[in-house]
């Protein structure tokens, strides 16, 4: 009787695990196995402001060995602000086979002191990539020495900036043929006179004492530098009508061009206050016009806490729309591009309702699974550790889960994370991301910089995925990274759309080459690139699943 | 909102007190002549008389019953700051009087006080958790305080308590649809209107569920129902403004919204839509001016919070800093 209850038992037990949902693979961590060991520092309290807001981290090939190599940006704390070792932003070099190296030492760009953002380029034009890493007190440029090795030039650029920088970007505006910087800054801070933690009405949350701000507290207005091609930039935010006068609370930062004149037009995420889109108007200055062009504020005309912000053509209509990440019990804005406007499109397209709980940061459209469509992903994490003693409300927790949104191909999308498994659904506390083929294996791998916690990154293993194309520009002149071009592949009856483009999602940089997913064919139709300068060039019959690159015919 | 209200302070307050008072019998005797007399004078219109009597009345008496008429009476006349402080003394001397609580609370809602009427109805909810109507006018605090997910969990009690209830569920609704969560306020407006199916107001919110999951068909068809029946009804407005407006239907979405912020000149979101249909026009003035009564809106609204949590009584839940 008991053995034929126990191999009942064992019988019900076994039905009950092969019921269990498995979950597909879409990105294994594989972190610790490609010698990744970065974790960022923290203060476990989070009382200021300033100890809640960093990191980035960037995708970029720093020895031209065409593999993205990593980095990732550190920051100080309070407790450790005078003490600029306490903190170390780190450079993996990619040695291939999943392998990574950190030779941050030897690259001398490990301390930049209490960092934040970062974004890439190659400024001086000599074809290598050279980092631009924001923080509080100072931003550094770190010139590319071309031997693994960098050179702090950020005195002789003129590129300081000061106060407390947050998202960078580099785009040639007045299309002079060399990159320029625009830098987006946050609140003025005195770490002498920090706001006191939990006094005053912008100190509470649901009745708890939290850090002060970012209400409350003065902002800083931005930069935007323009480079004078003889290693000197020249800041000429005012000038150019991007300096924010009014101080709002900028973060993530777009280079686009949104009204599709050529000309590289800028989007600023701004917390708590209206975001900002800076139309060219191809004399050196900008008009903002985020209001009349529907992307300041909610669809209720809310001022979100916007964080970071993707730009994609999600639906294959040859324009760029916008994907903005927000604070919780708001909702990430999917502000599709009609043209000569914007339509909030966040509830209809149905990625809306599942962001309402989470504190959005890092993000990018990215096909995953090479469908030709993009989908969406967004990392979470909240910036009051002491939430989990609180009354929650409409919000989760301190430590959240990430989002990723399937593109269903009809202006919807499909949130997917439960389908891959833990590697979405745990909850971190996340900021960074970047996209980018670190194999080259024609599928979009995700690297992640946690606030608190180690660092990640999620190699794409996902079977049955469809054909692809890599596509890594080349531009004549200053602009070599083709900052700013346009690779426009039909293939499939598609016309699939990608920008080259410094400064992506939350203070971070995506790789720079342009990745399309082909789905079931097995070649392009035609690549045809708008290069910066307006002129274009065409490749047809081109065969899939390969790296191609394309120079810009002199 | 406001409305959900009314009708529950008009019932509470009708509602005769039991005796409260432990006075001897011949005192009790006048006490219950002196409250009679007082009736008979605010009946035939003298309330000025039967205000002073009952003030008489609660001084020699020790009267909470006297003191709950005179609130009636001050709640009358629109002096709902009176009635609150008459009703204050009256809990000083019955501090667990559910007449008393909930009349409070019904004054302190209906003057626009929502953070004083909190306390109150979590003390009902708390000593007599089983009545609905508790639950539901704490609901109603909460939403006019801003707190939609508080509102919601008393909102819920309320509706288990006594399902089916319409002003509970159309509460619910407008909740729902304030957090966003427009699948979940659907389902009770679609309930509601299947018991009353004449509410404009509960096809309204269930327009702009509709509008908020992407249903535009429907979300119009709504929009226009209410239209029909009250041509001013913010809500259905700006509703068939914005689905006009995802019709690239500019010029009549305008006129919707036009007619959305006339009717609720506070409404920020109307104004927002507003300043886009004249974008898209290519009227840029009046755009401009659109944001800036949008811009106002959003101060006054902020305004409106900050006084709310400057209240005596649970601040609501603040947003974040």
């Amino acid at each position: 009787m008991k053995a034929a209850l126990s191999g009942l038992l064992a019988a019900l037990a076994a039905a009950a695990a092969l019921a269990q949902p498995v979950a597909r693979l879409l990105f294994r961590d594989v972190t610790r196995e490609a010698g990744i060991t970065f974790q960022h520092h923290a203060a476990p309290e989070k009382k200021y402001i300033v100890e809640s807001m960093s990191g980035g981290v960037a995708l970029f090939d720093f020895d031209n060995d065409g593999l993205p190599d990593i980095y990732f940006v550190d920051s100080l704390t309070v407790e450790t602000a005078r003490d600029p070792q306490a903190a170390r932003s780190a450079l993996y070099h990619n040695l291939g086979h999943g392998r990574f190296e950190d030779v941050t030492d030897k690259a001398g760009i490990g301390h930049p002191g209490w960092g934040m953002g970062v974004c890439t380029a190659d400024v001086d034009g000599d074809g290598w990539e050279d980092l631009y890493v924001t923080g509080l007190g100072g931003n550094h440029l770190y010139r590319n020495n071309h031997d693994g090795t960098f050179g702090d030039v950020t005195g002789r650029a003129g590129l300081a900036g000061g106060g407390w920088s947050t998202g960078c970007g580099f785009a040639d505006y007045d299309r002079d043929g060399k990159p320029d910087l625009f830098v987006s800054r946050y609140v003025k801070i005195d770490l002498e006179h920090l706001p006191e933690f939990g006094k005053g009405k912008t100190c509470e949350y649901r009745g708890i004492a939290v850090q002060c701000g970012p209400r409350g507290l003065p902002g800083e207005g931005d930069l935007l530098y323009h480079n004078e091609g003889n290693g000197h930039f020249t800041e000429v935010g005012a000038r150019a009508g991007v300096s924010d006068p009014r101080g709002y609370f900028g973060l993530g930062v777009a280079w686009f061009d949104a009204n599709e004149d050529g000309w590289p037009d800028l989007y600023v995420a701004n917390d708590s206050t209206p975001s900002f889109l800076y139309l060219n108007q191809k004399d050196g200055t900008f008009k903002e016009s985020a209001f009349p062009m529907g992307v300041a504020v909610s669809e209720d005309g809310a001022e979100q806490g916007g964080m970071g912000v993707a730009v994609g053509d999600y639906d294959n209509s040859g324009r760029f729309s916008l994907f903005k990440t927000n604070f919780s019990e708001e909702y990430n804005d999917l502000y599709h591009n009609d043209g000569d406007h914007f339509t909030d499109v966040s509830f209809r397209s149905k990625t809306a309702p599942s962001s309402l709980p989470y504190v959005g940061w890092g993000t990018a459209f990215l096909d995953y699974d090479d469908d030709g469509l993009l989908d969406i992903i967004a990392v979470n994490g909240h910036v009051y550790p002491q939430l989990d003693k609180a009354r929650l409300g409409a919000s989760a927790p301190y430590r959240q889960r990430r989002l990723l949104y399937h593109n269903r191909g009809d202006g919807t999308f499909d949130e997917v994370s439960a389908e891959f498994g833990p590697v979405l659904t745990e909850e971190r506390v996340s900021r960074g991301l970047a996209v980018g083929d670190l194999d080259n294996d024609g599928r979009l791998d995700v690297v992640v910089n946690d606030l608190d916690g180690g660092a990640q990154v999620l190699h794409n293993e996902l079977e049955g995925a469809g054909h692809w194309l890599l596509v890594k520009l080349k531009g004549k002149g200053g602009n070599t990274d083709a900052l700013g071009a346009v690779v426009t592949v039909r293939a499939g009856g598609r016309r699939l759309m990608r920008l080259v483009r410094s400064g992506t999602g939350y203070l971070s940089q995506d790789d720079m080459r342009a990745h399309f997913g082909l789905g079931a064919a097995a070649q392009a139709d035609s690549i045809e690139v708008r290069w910066p300068d307006g002129t274009s060039s065409r490749m047809d019959e081109v065969r899939a699943d390969r790296l191609l690159e394309i120079d810009q015919p002199r | 909102m406001r409305a959900l209200v009314g009708l529950g302070l008009t019932l509470a307050l009708a509602v005769p007190s039991s005796g409260q008072t432990p006075a001897a019998s011949s005192t009790a005797g006048e006490r219950d002549r002196a409250l009679e007399k007082a009736a008979a004078d605010a009946a035939a219109g003298r309330r000025s008389v039967a205000a002073q009597e009952l003030r008489e009345a609660a001084l020699r008496f020790h009267s909470v019953t006297a003191l709950l008429q005179l609130a009636r009476l001050e709640a009358g006349q629109k002096e709902g700051a009176r009635a609150l402080a008459t009703l204050r003394q009256a809990l000083a001397l019955a501090p667990n009087s559910e007449d008393l609580l909930s009349a409070y609370a019904q004054v302190a809602l209906a003057s626009g006080a929502p953070v004083r009427a909190i306390p109150a109805l979590e003390s009902l909810t708390r000593i007599w958790a089983d009545v609905a109507d508790h639950h539901y006018l704490l609901g109603v605090a909460l939403m006019q305080a801003g707190d939609m997910t508080a509102a919601v969990d008393a909102l819920a009690e309320a509706e288990r308590l006594e399902p089916n209830r319409v002003l509970t569920l159309v509460a619910l609704g407008l909740a729902f649809n304030k957090r966003k969560l427009y699948a979940e306020a659907k389902p009770y407006l679609v309930r509601s209107l299947e018991r009353e199916p004449e509410s404009v107001e509960a096809v309204a919110a269930l327009a702009e569920s509709e509008e908020g999951l992407g249903e535009l068909d429907e979300a119009r068809a709504h929009a226009l129902r209410a239209v029909a029946r009250s041509p001013d009804q913010p809500t259905a407005n700006l509703v068939l403004g914005m689905v006009l407006m995802k019709e690239e239907r500019f010029a009549e979405a305008r006129d919707a919204l036009e007619k959305a912020a006339a009717a609720d000149p506070t409404s920020a979101k109307a104004h927002y839509q507003l300043s886009l249909a004249y974008a898209r026009l290519g009227d840029e003035a009046r755009s401009r001016r659109e944001v800036e009564l949008y811009q106002k809106a959003l101060r006054e609204v902020e305004e409106r919070l900050q006084e709310l949590r400057g209240q005596a009584g649970s601040a609501p839940a603040a947003p974040r800093p």
